[in-house]
């Protein structure tokens, strides 16, 4: 089996091609529901954004590299069985080039990286609206401590219930677990947090507008972790409120409300 | 000897001495159970392994078959989370580290001029352990039932063990036992080849052979050995900690009884990113002796090649948290692993391009060893970049634990490990079969490999990026996942066909193979001096080496204008090969029973903490019979 010159230099530029085409077909996906790309809120658009500053230079990279060696291979193909090449031991300006050159472009990558690590690791103040968020196999479970019920309680929910939160607005997560690491994931909004046993771990999120995310569990729990979903609803001002009223009203009114906002048996 | 057994019933001491001699002979099953020769220890090495690779795809075919289409019910969630679990393990601990122990196992002695390693018989006892102990971790798919029903008893807490999921309280039975012990057992066999290994090349090499004229894979097999040395015991502390735990009530990761379960997590990558360098560095290494040979060109700077992999090496030991950013420990801790992520691409990065730069001007052999070699630069750099935008840490928060993970270790770990390996298996193999591998069946396997690797893994970025978390055994439509996850898997079959194609070239080139010569390939470094099959002593006569790629300068001379030309046959350097000599007054070591007999008690004592104490006094019995009788024979024995 002879690969020719002919076969190789359109195979492979096809090959790439189609890759790239993958890429964009991806990004173009924006319906889909845990799509990264399609970023709903401030803290997944920076993300985003931080990653095509990574990936587009790593495409170029990668065209080089690849490309590279195909032209390499084609034009130094040894023709006669007795071909010596010139014995060529290195080059140590050569070397030393793509050594700093890179160096310097990944630390002037590492700039952006910085300052967008810091400005999510930063506590988003006393206007932000809290949740605490507790993993539980294999269901999630919400609570809203900055919601006080008529008996000076949080508000809670029951696990497995969505969570619900005001839009346009940065929101708290205290994440934790109740019995493995879990990881609490709404790809839409934002990058990730795992839930881990007796931590409380803190980050925020914020929903440009009013709408509905599903999210999973990202860190394996075990049996059912592929079905550990949660579905997420940022609301307006006005209907978040209501949507407090009534279920501070359905607090009052149901006798067993303490069974309902209890941890679950499992 | 023989004759004085005939007469009256041999002593303890002659009937082991009567069993050595039948292992000398070097034919028949003996010989080989009782071997200390580096290369059949290193072909040992290179089968079971493959074995291994065999089982550890067939694992990865039932997880793909799985998940070809959402809501497959192929495997219930507990038969899918014990194959990924025993699919990540095999292919790290089973396949990767000891394909690279084949390799260093088969070459260095060749190729620092050495007649053998320099604990022959620890050299043994490390395949053996090796092999009990992937014996051991896969009989545990017989401890859940029948498991002709699907009754699977195999870990089911993912290759990384992440507590608090491996407590007993969530993972009952016995599984992740015969995962700890198993991984224990396999730290103990690379700890004695490391050692041995570093002992190696330190202290064996042929004179005149200074460090900088060794051969690249023999500094990767340093640096690699220095790392195992050092990480092992990391996961041996981790490991035995999870023991206390399961066994003995333990509250290491117990974090209602003040334990943490990111401890583990600590210790678990502060051994698991020096393991990554571990798997890929040998790769490297062989990459590093294809290219040049198949270009007819010296390697394009060697000090750089050389010190960009102990950088990587140093480096290594500072990134773990990379696989921690969402485990919340802070900005600080992130920022600070997040910039030497960033930094150890540098070092990577140089390797790619002092390969491309030795291709360059050269006079390139398409050959399939070059071929693969190739495909290990082509593939290593995407997984490379990839890593480069792992390193973006706010952008990771979203790609961690998602199937863009996948994607990226298996373009390092099988577009870059395995096929390096591929590479050097085609390359090695004339030199210890003396024939060559079928280059037409070789072709078809690179290109198939390349198409089946690119088409299941490329997607994965996808699937990635597009939300799909790793670990899944199920999921639903309309998630854009469906298309990306059906090439996926289409992928791996076309994976299982190539491997398919490899082991009829393997078995047909075995039996039938063109003959090779000493020198197919007009290579460069010592073994290639030595005739094909490579005779048990190696060396008629330690060779002096003068240069760095000794052999090819043996061949190739310079003119004034620093071009190669021939050495005439009979010139310089040529007349100590023509000596007579036939070998048979180089003493070599002895084989010996006794590193099977004791590494024949790990598997006892770890199933006796798991199931009844009562066995653990056997395999320790086992243990200390097989090392004092090791201690106290003569290691090198006068023939009678």
């Amino acid at each position: 089996m002879r690969i020719d010159r002919s076969t190789l230099s359109r195979a492979v530029p096809a090959a790439i091609l189609l890759l790239l085409l993958a890429v964009l077909v991806t990004g173009c996906e924006t319906d889909t529901p845990q799509n990264t790309f399609a970023a709903d809120g401030e803290v997944a658009r920076d993300q985003r954004d931080l990653f095509y500053l990574a990936m587009w230079p790593a495409i170029f990279i990668m065209l080089f590299v690849e490309l590279g060696l195909v032209v390499i291979l084609l034009r130094f193909r040894r023709r006669r069985a007795d071909e010596v090449p010139a014995q060529i031991h290195g080059n140590t300006r050569l070397e030393l080039a793509w050594t700093i050159a890179p160096a310097l472009l990944l630390l002037v990558l590492a700039v952006p990286m910085m300052s967008l690590l810091f400005k999510l690791g930063d506590d988003p103040g006393e206007d932000a609206f809290v949740v605490n968020v507790t993993g539980i196999r294999f269901v999630w479970k919400f609570d809203y401590p900055d919601v006080k019920g008529p008996d000076g309680q949080p508000l809670s929910s029951a696990p497995g219930d969505p969570l619900v939160f005001p839009a346009a607005r940065k929101i708290r997560f205290n994440v934790t677990s109740l019995d493995v690491i879990h990881s609490f994931w709404i790809p839409r909004l934002g990058g990730k947090l795992d839930a881990v046993p007796q931590r409380d771990n803190r980050f925020w999120l914020k929903a440009d507008e009013p709408g509905t995310w599903s999210g999973q569990c990202a860190e394996f729990c075990g049996l059912d972790h592929a079905n550990m979903k949660l579905v997420a609803e940022a609301l307006s001002e006005e209907d978040f409120d209501a949507w407090v009223e009534e279920k501070l009203a359905g607090i009052k009114t149901s006798s067993d409300a303490a069974g309902a906002i209890s941890a679950p048996a499992r | 000897m023989a004759t004085a057994i005939g007469r009256r019933r041999p002593s303890l001491a002659e009937a082991l001495r009567s069993a050595r001699e039948v292992a000398a002979t070097g034919h028949g099953i003996w010989s080989w159970l009782a071997t200390v020769d580096h290369k059949r220890i290193g072909i040992l090495y290179g089968f079971s392994a493959f074995f291994f690779f065999i089982l550890g795809g067939i694992e990865a075919l039932l997880i793909r078959i799985q998940l070809i289409t959402p809501e497959s019910e192929f495997l219930n969630p507990d038969q899918y989370n014990r194959i990924f679990t025993m699919h990540g393990t095999t292919m790290v601990f089973l396949v990767v580290m000891p394909l690279s122990s084949a390799f260093f196992n088969l070459l260095v002695p060749l190729m620092i001029g050495a007649r053998d390693v320099a604990f022959p018989r620890l050299n043994a006892f490390s395949y053996w352990t090796f092999l009990v102990g992937g014996i051991f971790l896969n009989a545990s798919f017989f401890t859940g039932g029948n498991i002709f029903q699907g009754e699977l008893g195999a870990p089911d807490a993912g290759w990384f063990g992440y507590s608090t999921l491996t407590s007993t309280k969530f993972s009952p039975g016995h599984g992740v036992d015969f995962w700890v012990f198993g991984l224990q057992i396999l730290g103990v066999a690379s700890l004695a080849g490391g050692f041995n290994f570093i002992v190696t090349i330190l202290n064996m090499r042929a004179p005149g052979m200074s460090l900088f004229r060794m051969p690249l894979f023999v500094w990767m097999t340093l640096v690699t050995s220095f790392l195992i040395v050092f990480a092992m015991p990391v996961i041996a502390v981790a490991l035995f900690e999870l023991m206390f735990d399961r066994l003995f009530d333990a509250n290491f990761f117990n974090p209602d009884a003040g334990g943490n379960p990111l401890l583990w997590q600590h210790m678990f990558w502060l051994f698991g990113h020096p393991e990554v360098y571990i798997l890929i560095l040998p790769a490297m290494g062989i990459v590093s002796e294809i290219l040049p040979t198949f270009a007819r060109k010296p390697l394009f700077g060697y000090p750089f090649v050389v010190f960009s992999g102990l950088a990587i090496g140093f480096m290594s030991w500072g990134v773990w948290v990379h696989h921690m950013y969402t485990t919340g420990l802070g900005t600080v801790a992130n920022a600070a692993f997040g910039v030497s992520t960033i930094m150890i691409g540098v070092p990577t990065g140089v390797k790619i391009f002092n390969w491309m730069a030795t291709l360059w001007g050269g006079s390139i052999r398409l050959s399939t060893a070059l071929l693969f070699a190739v495909g290990f630069v082509g593939m290593f750099t995407i997984g490379g970049l990839s890593g480069i935008t792992h390193s973006m840490v706010p952008s990771d928060y979203q790609q961690q634990d998602t199937y863009y993970v996948v994607a990226h270790f298996h373009y390092v770990l099988f577009g870059g490990a395995i096929f390096g390996l591929f590479g050097g298996a085609y390359y090695w193999f004339p030199k210890f079969t003396g024939r060559l591998m079928n280059e037409g069946l070789g072709q078809i396997n690179f290109w198939t490999l390349l198409i089946g690797f690119n088409l299941t893994f490329f997607p994965m970025h996808m699937s990635g990026l597009l939300g799909m978390p790793r670990r899944i055994y199920t999921y639903s439509e309309g998630q854009g996942w469906d298309l990306w996850n059906m090439m996926a898997t289409i992928g791996a079959f076309v994976i299982a066909c190539s491997v398919s194609v490899f082991i009829v070239n393997l078995i047909l080139s075995l039996t039938r193979g063109e003959k090779s010569g000493d020198d197919p390939w007009d290579a460069r470094t010592l073994e290639w001096s030595l005739p094909s099959p490579v005779p048990h002593y190696n060396f008629k006569e330690i060779p002096q080496v003068h240069a760095l790629d000794d052999f090819w300068h043996r061949k190739y001379t310079e003119d004034e204008a620093g071009r190669p030309i021939p050495v005439v046959a009979g010139g310089s350097g040529q007349d100590e090969e023509h000596e007579e000599h036939d070998g048979h007054d180089i003493h070599m070591p002895s084989p010996s029973y006794f590193p099977l007999i004791a590494s024949l008690g790990f598997p006892f004592i770890a199933t006796g903490l798991i199931y009844h104490t009562a066995l653990v006094p056997v395999g320790a019995a086992l243990l200390l019979v097989g090392l004092y009788g090791w201690a106290m024979e003569p290691a090198t024995e006068e023939s009678a």
